[in-house]
C-alpha cells in the first residue's frame, strides 16, 4: 500500500467534508446535483482514493514509509 | 534551543512523578466526560426535535434541554477538562507539584458543587419534583430570568476556576524563588497568560450576576437593564471561547509536534500568540451585539476592528503548528512538497483527533470572519449559521482535541494502558465526519435565515428558500450528523470507562512535552513581563467599553426602565391553542 491504512480512513474521512461542499460550490455555476448523484460522486473518489492507496507503489522510498506511518 | 523538560523523574509517567496532582486531574477529566456524556446526550434529542424526525419531549421542555446542553458542555466539561490540562502544564513545566494540594481539592470540590447547584435548577424546568426553573439558556442574560440557585452555582462554578487559577499562580511564584534567573517554561507561560484573560473578562459576568441577575432573582431589586446585562455576558462571552480554545491550542503547540516525531517550531512566536490574546480576547464582546439597537454603531466597528486583530495569532498558530509537524515527518522520513503529510502517525487517535480538529479550526475562522464582519454579520446574525460555527469551534476545535488528548491523558494520570486504540482512531473520525453534515447543512441554512434557538422552525404559509437543495435535506443532514457525532460520543466514553477498568501498565510513555527548535532564549525577555501585558490588557478594556456602558446606562439607568423580566416556564392555555388553530385554519 501507498499509505498506512489508519492514512487511507483519515483521507477518506477529510473527503467528506470536500464532497458535501463540491455540492454547494457546483450550485453557484447552476450545476445542482441530487442527494444519490452526490453520494455516486462521492463513492467513486472513495473508490479513487482506495484503488490509489492499494495500488503497488513502484518501489520508491514512499513504499518503506507507509509501513512506519 | 530548549529540549523538553527532563527531571530526575525523566521516563516515568504523569501519576509516578506526581500522585497527588494526578488524583485531583483525573477528578476533573471524569466530571469532565460526565458533562459531555449528558449535554452530548441532550444534544441529540434536539437535533432530532427541531428537524421534526423524532420528538419525544414537548416543545415547551426543548427550552430546558437546550440550556443543559448548552451550559454541560460549553461551561461544565470544557472547564473542568482545561484546569485539568493547565494543572498537569504548570506541574510538569515547572518539574514540581503544587505548593498545597488541599487548596487544589478545594477550588475543584468547588467547582463540583457549583456544577451541581447549575445542573440540578435546570432540571427542574422539567421534573415537577425540583421547584426551580433556569430556561435562561447558555446566554443567561436578562429579560430571561432563572432561580437564584442557578446564579448561586454559576458564581461557585466561576470562583473556582479562579482559585484554580490563584493556585497555578502559587506554583509558579514558588519555582520563582528558585529558578529566579530562568525563564517561564511555555506550558506554565500559556496556563498563566490564559488566566489572566479569564480573571480580566470574567469580572463582566460576576459583575453581572453579582449586582444585577442574583438580587433581581431574589426580589431584592425590582427592575434591571437588560442591555446592561446583555453587555455585560458578552464582555464575558466571547473571552469565554479562548478559555476554552487556548488549551486547545496548547495541546497543539507542545503535543503535535512531539507525536509527529519532532519539535516546536517556535518558543517565541507561541509566547506572542499567547501574549495577544491575553491583549484582544476580551474587548472585542459588542461583535455579539451588532443588531442591538442600544449601541451605537461606532463601538460595533471598534469591536470588529479589535476582532479581526484576532485573527493575527491564530494565523501565527496554523504557521507554527504546521511547520511544526512538518519538522516532525521530515524527521520520520517525510520528503516532498506535500509528500510529508504520508509521513504523519495517522494511525495515532491523539495526533490524528487534534490534526482534524485543527483542520476543522480553519473552516470555523472563515465563518467567524463573516461573524465578525458588521454588514455581512446581519445575514446570518441569530441563525443557525451561528449554531454552525460555533460547533465547529468549540464543538469540534476544543471537544475533540480535548478528547484526542484523553487518549494520552487518562493513561498518565491512571497508570492504565488505553482500552483500544483502533476504537479511539475510528471515534476522532466518526466525530469529523459527524460534524461536518451537521455543522454543513447549519450554515448553509442560515444563509436562508433559519433561525437559532427555536424548537419548531416550521411556519404556516412561509416556505424557506436554500439555494442548493431542500429544507428536507438540510433537516437530515443535520438529524444524520447528530447521530454520528452520538455513536462518537459513545465510543469515547466506552473507551474511557474500559481503560479505567485495565490493569496498571509498566509500558506508558514518559511524561514529556515538545521540545523547540527556537527555545525562548530566541525571544525578548520582555515577552514574560505578566504586569505589562495585563495593565495593557486593561487598558484596552477601558478604552473598548468604557463609552458604550456609560451610553448604555445613561440611557435606559442601571436598574433599567421598571424590566420585571419574566421566567421562560410555559403553559399551554387550551383556549389559546384553540384561538391559533382557527388563525391558520378559519
Amino acid at each position: 500500500m501507498r499509505i498506512s491504512k489508519g492514512a487511507l480512513l483519515v483521507v477518506i474521512a477529510v473527503l467528506v467534508p470536500f464532497v458535501v461542499e463540491f455540492r454547494t460550490a457546483l450550485s453557484w455555476f447552476g450545476i445542482e446535483l441530487s442527494i444519490l448523484e452526490s453520494l455516486v460522486l462521492g463513492g467513486m473518489a472513495v473508490l479513487a482514493v482506495v484503488l490509489w492507496a492499494v495500488w503497488p507503489p513502484n518501489g520508491n522510498a514512499e513504499a518503506e514509509l507507509s509501513g512506519s506511518s | 534551543m530548549e529540549v523538553t523538560r527532563m527531571s530526575s523523574t525523566a521516563g516515568q509517567t504523569y501519576l509516578d512523578q506526581f500522585p497527588a496532582e494526578a488524583k485531583v486531574i483525573k477528578a476533573a477529566f471524569w466530571s469532565s466526560f460526565m458533562a459531555l456524556a449528558i449535554g452530548g446526550l441532550l444534544g441529540l434529542v434536539q437535533a432530532l426535535h427541531r428537524t421534526d424526525v423524532l420528538r419525544f419531549i414537548d416543545s415547551a421542555d426543548y427550552y430546558t434541554v437546550l440550556t443543559a446542553h448548552g451550559v454541560l458542555l460549553a461551561i461544565t466539561f470544557t472547564i473542568f477538562f482545561l484546569v485539568g490540562i493547565f494543572t498537569w502544564a504548570v506541574t510538569t513545566s515547572l518539574d514540581r507539584g503544587v505548593v498545597d494540594i488541599r487548596f487544589t481539592w478545594a477550588w475543584y470540590i468547588m467547582m463540583v458543587v457549583g456544577t451541581i447547584l447549575v445542573g440540578v435548577s435546570i432540571l427542574g424546568g422539567v421534573v415537577d419534583a425540583i421547584p426551580t426553573n433556569a430556561d435562561v439558556l447558555f446566554t443567561f442574560y436578562a429579560p430571561l430570568q432563572a432561580h437564584p440557585a442557578f446564579y448561586v452555582g454559576l458564581v461557585l462554578f466561576v470562583v473556582g476556576s479562579w482559585l484554580a487559577g490563584a493556585d497555578w499562580f502559587r506554583t509558579w511564584w514558588a519555582w520563582r524563588k528558585e529558578n529566579p534567573d530562568e525563564r517561564i517554561p511555555l506550558p506554565t507561560f500559556m496556563a498563566l497568560t490564559t488566566t489572566l484573560f479569564w480573571y480580566l473578562c470574567t469580572l463582566g459576568v460576576a459583575l453581572s450576576i453579582l449586582v444585577f441577575l442574583l438580587p433581581w432573582s431574589l426580589g431584592i431589586v425590582d427592575s434591571v437593564n437588560p442591555l446592561l446585562t446583555r453587555t455585560l455576558f458578552w464582555y464575558f462571552g466571547h473571552a469565554v471561547v479562548y478559555f476554552w480554545l487556548m488549551p486547545a491550542y496548547m495541546m497543539w503547540y507542545i503535543m503535535l509536534p512531539k507525536l509527529s516525531g519532532g519539535k516546536l517550531f517556535s518558543d517565541p512566536l507561541a509566547r506572542v500568540v499567547f501574549v495577544l490574546f491575553l491583549l484582544l480576547s476580551t474587548p472585542v464582546g459588542i461583535h455579539h451585539q451588532y443588531l442591538d439597537p442600544g449601541i451605537a454603531e461606532g463601538y460595533k466597528f471598534i469591536a470588529m476592528t479589535n476582532t479581526m486583530f484576532l485573527l493575527l495569532p491564530s494565523l501565527l498558530t496554523a504557521f507554527t503548528v504546521v511547520a511544526s509537524m512538518e519538522h516532525g515527518a521530515r524527521q520520520r522520513g517525510g520528503t516532498g512538497y506535500l509528500g510529508w503529510l504520508k509521513a504523519l502517525p495517522w494511525r495515532d487517535p491523539v495526533f490524528t483527533g487534534m490534526a482534524l480538529a485543527g483542520l476543522m479550526f480553519a473552516a470555523a475562522g472563515f465563518s467567524g470572519m463573516i461573524n465578525a464582519g458588521m454588514n455581512i454579520n446581519y445575514l446570518v446574525h441569530n441563525t443557525w449559521w451561528v449554531v454552525g460555527h460555533f460547533h465547529l469551534t468549540v464543538g469540534t476545535a476544543v471537544a475533540l482535541t480535548f478528547m484526542a488528548a484523553a487518549y494520552w491523558f487518562i493513561p498518565q494520570v491512571t497508570g492504565k494502558e488505553l482500552w483500544s486504540r483502533r476504537l479511539a482512531l475510528g471515534q476522532v473520525l466518526v466525530w469529523f465526519v459527524g460534524m461536518t453534515f451537521m455543522s454543513n447543512a447549519m450554515h448553509r441554512s442560515g444563509l436562508f435565515g433559519m433561525p437559532r434557538r427555536t424548537a419548531e422552525p416550521q411556519y404556516q404559509g412561509f416556505d424557506f428558500e436554500p439555494a442548493v437543495g431542500t429544507v428536507g435535506e438540510i433537516n437530515a443532514q443535520v438529524a444524520l450528523g447528530a447521530v454520528l457525532l452520538t455513536v462518537a460520543l459513545a465510543m469515547f466514553l466506552l473507551n474511557m470507562v474500559m481503560t479505567s477498568f485495565n490493569d496498571d501498565s509498566d509500558s506508558l510513555p514518559a511524561n514529556t512535552y515538545a521540545g523547540t527548535l527556537s527555545g525562548p532564549e530566541d525571544s525578548p525577555a520582555v515577552l514574560d513581563n505578566l504586569k505589562l501585558w495585563t495593565a495593557i490588557a486593561v487598558v484596552l478594556v477601558i478604552v473598548g467599553y468604557t463609552l458604550p456602558l456609560a451610553s448604555i446606562v445613561d440611557s435606559g439607568g442601571l436598574f433599567g426602565p421598571d424590566i420585571g423580566g419574566f421566567q421562560l416556564a410555559i403553559e399551554t392555555d387550551p383556549a389559546l391553542v384553540l384561538e391559533s388553530v382557527r388563525e391558520v385554519m378559519p
